[in-house]
């Protein structure tokens, strides 16, 4: 196998981390709103939080991406 | 960007693949200067910034509280002047009160007084007739008895002057009675 | 590689290189006792930044009222929001701290603000730069912590309440996420840097190789995408802020 190619290769794998961040979103908004629908008055307080938790989660899946990145360098 | 994604230029290939970010050339510099950058805009919003939006706020907080503080002033002034509003009646009332109080026993006093005097008035008015009457009575008895007299003196008068039979004395004495008699009409 | 890339997506299109705006490019070579000062569009945007974040509060703060009008109160909100973390988070002692994290706050927030302006070049995607950053307030929390407890600081790294015969594996865990510290607080910005940059890159890419009734999708894309951008580099700048104060409470409170 070419490197090149091997390199593609291992850069779509890098980026199935995103699956990962992909079900802790999903898992996030949906706590989050069944949070809110439990309990409407601390939503601006639930938000803060959602925010943060978003960004961390999102994170995850952008480290993959650098990794993505960072393979194509060594390509 | 639209230009910058497809400036892409011979030189840049020639740099390599991979992302320009890990390219080891250009951190030094950018290590100098994003703290350099960092410590010129400290300085810059500590001498400049900061202490105006400091004194901004502390203006404000010190406005809000001076008004709070005027207003709850000027509440308990409110509040000892409706005090005082209050007092102020609660006296009026009491004088009103007091003034009624005071008409009315004066009115009885008067009412009493003028009862007690009426009271004098009628008795006295009482006496005074009674004491007419007893007048009147006393001129009337006299009246009669002097008629009665007068009578007397006439019969006996007649009786001297002629001597007469009985018949002539009664008719006499009737006559005499007669006269009285006339004489007391005229008299009531 | 772009170039395989490109090819694949059309032979005929211009060549593309999303990852070229993010290409630092010395201007003056300039070095200061073998420190290499020189400055590039990267350092410029700093600056300009810097020069957005005075212009702001200049004309926020020009005329000071008691009753603010709309910039005024967009420049207090700006205050109180960073005091309001602050005093969260690390309470009344945070207090020396604010314009250091008031200061950061801004000059990320900026940088990644201004980085959407088309044709400029964002600071905060570089690694380099957040790292700088991250490494700074790690180094310094770890400073500060000995400063204010001695060797006493050491027992940040020994967990309570965890059982004697596990401490072989925790310490090492605790002193691991301590040094991921400062490399996951950079990698986080500037991944959300990178990545947003790039997408947006990559779909301008399309704008134009796309023939013109397709190309309104990824051009739509792109609107909304740079709305959610202005979004993400202001959560960006926030959790690097509430981060950095977490990390100063840490060293001030040890947990």
């Amino acid at each position: 196998m070419d490197a090149t190619a091997a390199a593609l290769i291992g850069m779509g794998l890098a980026a199935l981390g995103f699956a990962g961040s992909g079900v802790g979103l999903g898992i996030l908004f949906g706590k989050a709103i069944e949070a809110i629908a439990r309990q409407p008055a601390a939503e601006a307080q639930l938000a803060k939080y959602i925010w943060i938790g978003m960004a961390f989660v999102e994170a995850v899946a952008l480290y993959g991406l650098v990794v993505a990145f960072i393979i194509m360098g060594k390509a | 960007m639209i230009a910058t994604a497809y400036a892409a230029t011979g030189e840049q290939a020639a740099a390599g693949s991979g992302m320009p970010q890990f390219e080891p050339s250009v951190f030094q510099h950018q290590i100098f200067w994003s703290i350099a950058s960092f410590v010129i805009l400290l300085y810059l919003l500590r001498k400049h910034v900061l202490p105006a939006i400091e004194k901004v706020l502390d203006t404000r907080s010190n406005k809000i509280s001076s008004d709070l503080d005027a207003a709850l002033k000027s509440r308990q002034e409110a509040e000892k002047a409706s005090v005082d509003t209050q007092k102020v009646l609660v006296a009026a009332r009491r004088q009103a009160e007091q003034t009624v109080e005071e008409a009315r026993l004066e009115a009885a006093r008067y009412r009493e007084m003028a009862k007690e005097s009426l009271g004098q008035e009628l008795s006295k008015k009482k006496s005074l007739a009674l004491a007419e009457i007893e007048t009147a009575k006393r001129a009337a008895l006299a009246e009669l008895h002097e008629t009665v007299v007068d009578i007397a003196i006439l019969a006996t008068e007649k009786l001297i002057a002629k001597n007469m039979t009985k018949a002539d004395t009664n008719k006499m004495v009737q006559e005499a009675i007669t006269a009285v008699q006339e004489h007391k009409g005229q008299v009531h | 590689m772009s170039s395989t890339a490109t090819s694949a997506i059309s032979a005929t299109a211009p060549k593309m290189d999303p990852l070229h705006h993010f290409q630092v490019a010395k201007h003056l070579d300039l070095s200061f006792m073998g420190l290499d000062i020189s400055t590039s569009n990267s350092v410029y945007w700093m600056w300009i930044a810097i020069a957005l974040v005075m212009l702001f509060f200049h004309l926020a703060f020009k005329n000071p009222r008691t009753v603010p009008g709309r910039m005024q109160s967009l420049g207090e909100v700006g205050y109180l929001f960073i005091h309001g973390i602050v005093t969260d988070i690390v309470g009344e002692k945070g207090r020396p701290f604010f314009p250091y994290i008031f200061t950061l706050f801004f000059f990320i927030l900026f940088c990644n603000l201004a980085g959407l302006i088309p044709g400029s070049f964002t600071v905060t995607s570089q690694l380099i730069v957040t790292a700088t950053f991250s490494l700074t307030i790690v180094g310094f929390t770890f400073g500060y912590g000995f400063y204010r407890h001695g060797s006493h600081y050491f027992k940040f790294f020994v967990p309570s309440g965890v059982p004697v015969p596990l401490m072989p594996l925790m310490i090492p865990i605790e002193i691991i996420s301590f040094l991921a510290r400062p490399i996951s607080l950079a990698v986080r910005l500037f991944a959300n840097m990178t990545a947003g940059h790039t997408m947006l890159a990559v779909m301008f890419g399309y704008v134009i190789t796309l023939p013109w009734w397709g190309a309104w999708v990824p051009f739509g894309f792109t609107v909304i995408f740079t709305g959610v951008e202005i979004f993400i580099g202001f959560i960006q700048a926030y959790i690097f802020t509430i981060l950095t104060c977490v990390y100063i409470n840490d060293a001030m409170h040890m947990h």
